[in-house]
């Protein structure tokens, strides 16, 4: 006795654990609770900086969401528990239905009662007048050529049921879509990175969250032809080859070695008329010692390389290492000595100074800079995007660690119909570029501004040409004369060292109230009186004789001003150096995501059993009928003209509005083909 | 007597007649001659998607007679607009000269009419429906296909425009969200209408005209205030012939689900107002509770099927451009999102036997998921998937 209890109690359980597994309430909360993850997964930016959190939500908030893994949502341990959970129940939900279900289809239930039949969501009954035989023939035919398939039972009694079974595929429809979902999980699986996630716990792998060279990877954050399952990209450069992948693995990266080398002969990028990208491709080699001829194509958007399981993608593009030759001119030298650079992008140069050590880190070169066009051009040139020419992005770091980065053009760009060539400097990447424009001469060069610019540096020079441009008159005696000269020359290291406000702040410092007026009117017109002798020198130089600048022309007017308010603003330029491209050779390199996804065909076949289900389920009805045929009662006299009752019964297993009327019909049908 | 009004009723012509063949006929030599004029720019992919869609509308036309005569009219309308362009040496600004062009059929003066009609077609339904009018019901009706001709000439000659005003820009008219506003319009339209027909009633037209009128407002504000109709090439991305079915199918999603919403709005109306008072003579003339808790079960089908169909070619097209076929990118998840949500209420209709209100509460709030899925990822949320930013 207590033994068969014990006996049943262990099912029991078990039975109790599999009806909640298998319930309906249980796969609708585990749809609901799915649904809410990934709107949080949306919502809250995935796989960022653990940084940008706590700048977001405080330390606080950052520290419990991130606890509750909402920060990789799709990779928390509990939403793989509930992915599992829906796994379980769909399964266990197949399972237990299936073997109902099959059965279901096969069987005809002709073996009914009348009773049973008369208890059916539709039936009706009537009389014909024609004998068993010839009726039951009629009934098999019509139900047959309305689709149903018929079994026919002779009861005991002499009654006749003819069963009818349509669409049964309705329930190969369930079948499909439930199955499709484990199929496309188990798909899901092959191509998770569970094995890696195992690695790590055990302590055989670990991601690499350095920027270091390929070489200083050590070895437990590389992987082999074990790793069945990834999707990494690497940036090639034109003329180079790599047979290495970089994962992207919580918060550094994993090397994927690869069983062959690609090697990217050219990488192009098209534009359409209106400056948009219009497609980017690369020239791709793959070469492996499984292959005897090596594999040429040419990859695009929306146009991979497949090779055995791996498929290779254009993905995006960059710098691989364009070849600068740079002129750096120092800005506070007394005479024109620019140093020549030969580099390239991606390389760090240092730069031994009289002011300092500097690192200059080149980051990019581009070759187009696309901007919008402003109303007036675009009604000229009907263009809505004009090119700025290339460019170079770099940062000069002193030897603190302080870092102004630069934005360089290497082309004068028109502005207010004067040629500039612009030059961006910022400290902090959060800030946009501050513009210095140094302004061109009437070549279109930057020659005479630097000449200019080593001239105010040059106090001796200075000296000579200010004696020049001002004589000693007899009034002035030689101490005075020396004096006025000093100060001239003085007024040009202030402007030199602090612009315009460089003077003001000294007459502030050194003056008192009362005379700040009268001293720094005197001032400002022997600085600019100074400056525009400097600047006749300059014009001299270049074999113009303007005896005064009254015959200096309008443009080289212009010149002079846009010079000053350059000049005036190199204070706040950061290391006093301009680097100048002087020519360059562009070498991009191009972004490839490379995959090996096992797990791909495996979802696309539950992908098209689900699509298959879904039809079948929602568009296959399954519809029973049942005729019973028996031999009417005798009445008397017409025993030989004996008819015959008939009782039809029918059911859907979804029943629609359309049941009854489609019922109707049938039952029509049958009453019509008798008589 | 009762025997012949059910053999009228159930009189169903199932056998292949003289019209099916002219059909099939007109649809065949219509698809080789495009195939002819244009087959030129089409890849492989391609044409099998045009063989397909000709299989398909031979099917739809036979299966929903009415969609026959909407067919010939738009091809008459967009032939005679691309044949007025060619007309003009197929330059863009024909449709300031051309007559035709200017004023009925460039794709943007369609797209006008369209518009116009679909909201004089809402406010018709409602009078209908006030009036007790059949005649005004069939007006609205009428406005409601017209509308319909007019969107699907503006999406056809739009299409064409893309390749008159530069060839690299041609490309079908479902790229942008301007543009895939109009396939919803569109496609809203042609179901209900459908659905119109089946169940003879009109009284729901004004409903359904609600949420197609708040897109054509959204399509008037996308013109005029960002000119968004303007036509611009494709970004390399959306370069593709993927773009042909995994868009109109997610459309058929959409608009599906859209009118289930509609429904589940007058079910609830219905339901209140019965309470209330059953005698009410708007419950009357409202369809039956259960036909509309079966319109809506039906919508829902049809657009979970379709929607299903769009996702697996969205990951499809996303494993060859991306490089990965789930990438739980925004745009992804809130389509799983939206399936997930249909795939629960149509679970829980068809092992629960839910019905009625709640159901009709869900489709409803539905319809704000399904929103969120199409325009508000595209607003609030960066992804892979940016194609229309507002």
């Amino acid at each position: 006795m207590t033994q068969e209890t014990v006996h049943s109690a262990a099912p029991r359980k078990q039975r109790v654990l599999l009806d909640f597994l298998g319930s309906m309430n249980l796969a609708v909360t585990l749809l609901v609770m799915l649904s809410i993850a990934s709107v949080i997964g949306t919502v809250l930016q995935q796989n960022q900086a653990t940084q940008d959190y706590i700048i977001k939500f405080g330390p606080f908030w950052a520290e419990v969401f991130n606890s509750l893994g909402l920060f990789h949502v799709y990779g928390a341990a509990w939403f793989v528990l509930v992915l599992v959970f829906l796994l379980l129940s769909t399964s266990v939900c197949v399972t237990r239905n299936t073997p109902g279900f099959i059965k279901d289809m096969k069987q005809f239930s002709e073996k009914l009662s009348l009773k049973a039949l008369q208890h059916q969501p539709q039936h009706t009954e009537f009389t014909s007048k024609d004998d068993l035989q010839t009726e039951q023939a009629r009934v098999v035919k019509t139900l047959q050529a309305q689709g149903y398939k018929t079994k026919v039972h002779a009861r005991d009694d002499g009654s006749v049921t003819v069963a009818g079974l349509k669409g049964r595929w309705n329930r190969l429809g369930y079948f499909f879509t439930h199955v499709s979902i484990v199929v496309i999980c188990i798909g899901a699986l092959l191509d998770s990175n569970l094995l890696l996630k195992y690695r790590e716990l055990t302590g055989n792998l670990i991601p690499e969250t350095r920027t270091i060279s390929l070489k200083e990877v050590p070895q437990t954050a590389w992987l082999g032809p074990e790793n069945t399952s990834f999707r990494g990209s690497v940036n090639v450069p034109e003329g180079q080859k790599s047979d290495v992948l970089f994962l992207p693995y919580e918060d550094g990266y994993l090397v994927q070695k690869l069983p062959f080398m690609v090697e990217v002969k050219d990488f192009r990028i098209e534009y359409y008329d209106t400056g948009m990208p219009k497609n980017y491709e690369s020239d791709l080699v793959l070469t492996s010692p499984e292959l005897d001829e090596p594999i040429v194509k040419t990859i695009a958007v929306n146009h991979p390389l497949y090779y055995k399981n791996y498929a290779i993608y254009q993905s995006s593009f960059g710098d691989g290492g364009s070849l600068l030759n740079l002129k750096v001119h120092p800005l506070l030298s007394p005479v024109e000595n620019p140093i020549g650079l030969q580099t390239a992008v991606n390389k760090v140069e240092p730069l031994k100074t009289p002011i300092g050590k500097f690192n200059v880190e080149f980051n990019d070169f581009r070759l187009f800079n696309m901007v919008p066009t402003t109303e007036e051009e675009h009604a000229k040139t009907g263009k809505k995007f004009h090119n700025n020419g290339p460019s170079i992005i770099f940062k000069v770091r002193n030897e603190q660690g302080k870092a102004w980065e630069y934005e360089n053009y290497m082309s004068p760009s028109l502005q207010e119909n004067r040629w500039f060539y612009m030059t961006g400097v910022r400290t902090m990447n959060s800030e946009p570029f501050r513009y210095l424009f140094i302004p061109a001469d009437a070549k279109r060069q930057k020659t005479r501004f630097f000449k200019f610019l080593a001239l105010i540096n040059n106090p001796v020079e200075n000296t000579r040409i200010f004696k020049e441009a001002f004589p000693q008159s007899e009034q002035t005696d030689d101490k005075t004369y020396a004096l006025q000269i000093r100060l001239m020359q003085q007024l040009m290291t202030l402007f030199r060292a602090k612009g315009f406000d460089g003077i003001s702040e000294f007459i502030n410092k050194n003056v008192p109230e009362e005379e700040r007026q009268k001293v720094g009117d005197y001032y400002f017109g022997q600085t600019s009186f100074a400056l525009q002798s400097l600047f006749l020198d300059v014009l001299k130089q270049e074999g113009a004789q303007p005896a005064s600048d009254a015959e200096v022309s309008d443009f080289d007017k212009q010149w002079f001003e846009d010079a000053l308010t350059a000049i005036n603003t190199i204070p706040h330029y950061g290391p006093p150096m301009y680097f100048e491209l002087e020519s360059f050779k562009h070498i991009q390199s191009t972004g490839l995501q490379i995959t090996k996804s096992p797990g791909k065909d495996v979802v696309y076949f539950g992908s098209a059993m689900l699509i298959i289900g879904v039809f079948f389920l929602f568009y296959v009805r399954q519809k029973r009928i049942w005729v019973n045929l028996r031999q009417a009662e005798n009445s008397g006299d017409q025993a030989d003209k004996a008819g015959t009752d008939i009782t039809v019964a029918g059911k859907d297993n979804k029943p629609l509005p359309e049941t009854e009327t489609e019922f109707e019909r049938l039952v029509h049908l049958l009453r019509t083909s008798s008589h | 007597m009762q025997s012949e009004t059910l053999s009228n009723h159930y009189e169903e012509t199932k056998s292949f007649g003289l019209r099916d063949i002219v059909w099939a006929a007109f649809v065949i030599i219509g698809s080789l001659l495009a195939w002819d004029q244009y087959g030129h720019n089409m890849d492989v992919y391609e044409d099998a998607i045009l063989g397909a869609a000709a299989i398909g509308l031979i099917w739809l036309g036979r299966f929903w007679r009415s969609f026959q005569p909407v067919t010939v009219v738009v091809t008459l309308l967009s032939v005679l607009a691309i044949y007025t362009y060619a007309k003009h040496g197929n330059v863009i600004t024909a449709n300031e000269q051309a007559f035709f062009l200017k004023y009925l059929i460039s794709s943007q003066s369609a797209i006008m009419w369209m518009n116009a009609l679909f909201i004089l077609a809402m406010v018709t339904y409602f009078l209908a429906l006030y009036q007790r009018s059949e005649f005004t019901g069939k007006v609205a009706t009428t406005m409601v296909w017209s509308a319909a001709v007019f969107g699907l000439v503006g999406m056809m000659v739009r299409w064409r425009e893309s390749y008159i005003i530069n060839v690299e820009y041609g490309h079908i008219p479902v790229s942008s969200l301007y543009e895939v506003f109009i396939l919803f319009v569109v496609l809203t339209a042609l179901i209900y209408l459908y659905y119109e027909q089946k169940y003879k009633t009109k009284t729901l037209g004004g409903f359904v005209m609600l949420v197609i009128s708040a897109a054509v407002g959204f399509i008037l504000w996308y013109t005029f205030d960002r000119e968004a109709h303007v036509i611009q090439p494709l970004v390399p991305a959306l370069k593709s012939w993927w773009m042909k079915i995994h868009v109109p199918a997610n459309f058929i999603g959409y608009g599906t689900f859209s009118i289930a919403a509609m429904v589940g709005l007058a079910y609830l109306i219905t339901a209140k107002v019965k309470e209330k008072n059953p005698n009410s003579g708007f419950v009357k003339r409202m369809p039956s509770l259960e036909l509309m808790d079966d319109l809506m079960y039906k919508n829902i089908a049809l657009g979970f099927a379709f929607f299903t169909i769009a996702t697996v070619l969205g990951a499809m097209w996303a494993a060859e451009a991306w490089g990965g076929y789930w990438s739980w990118d925004p745009k992804e998840t809130w389509a799983l999102i939206v399936w997930l949500n249909y795939a629960a209420w149509l679970h829980i209709r068809m092992s629960k036997g839910w019905r009625g209100k709640p159901m009709a509460w869900w489709a409803l709030i539905g319809l704000l998921v399904t929103t969120f899925a199409f325009l508000g990822v595209n607003m609030f949320l960066s992804g892979l998937h940016s194609y229309g930013e507002l």
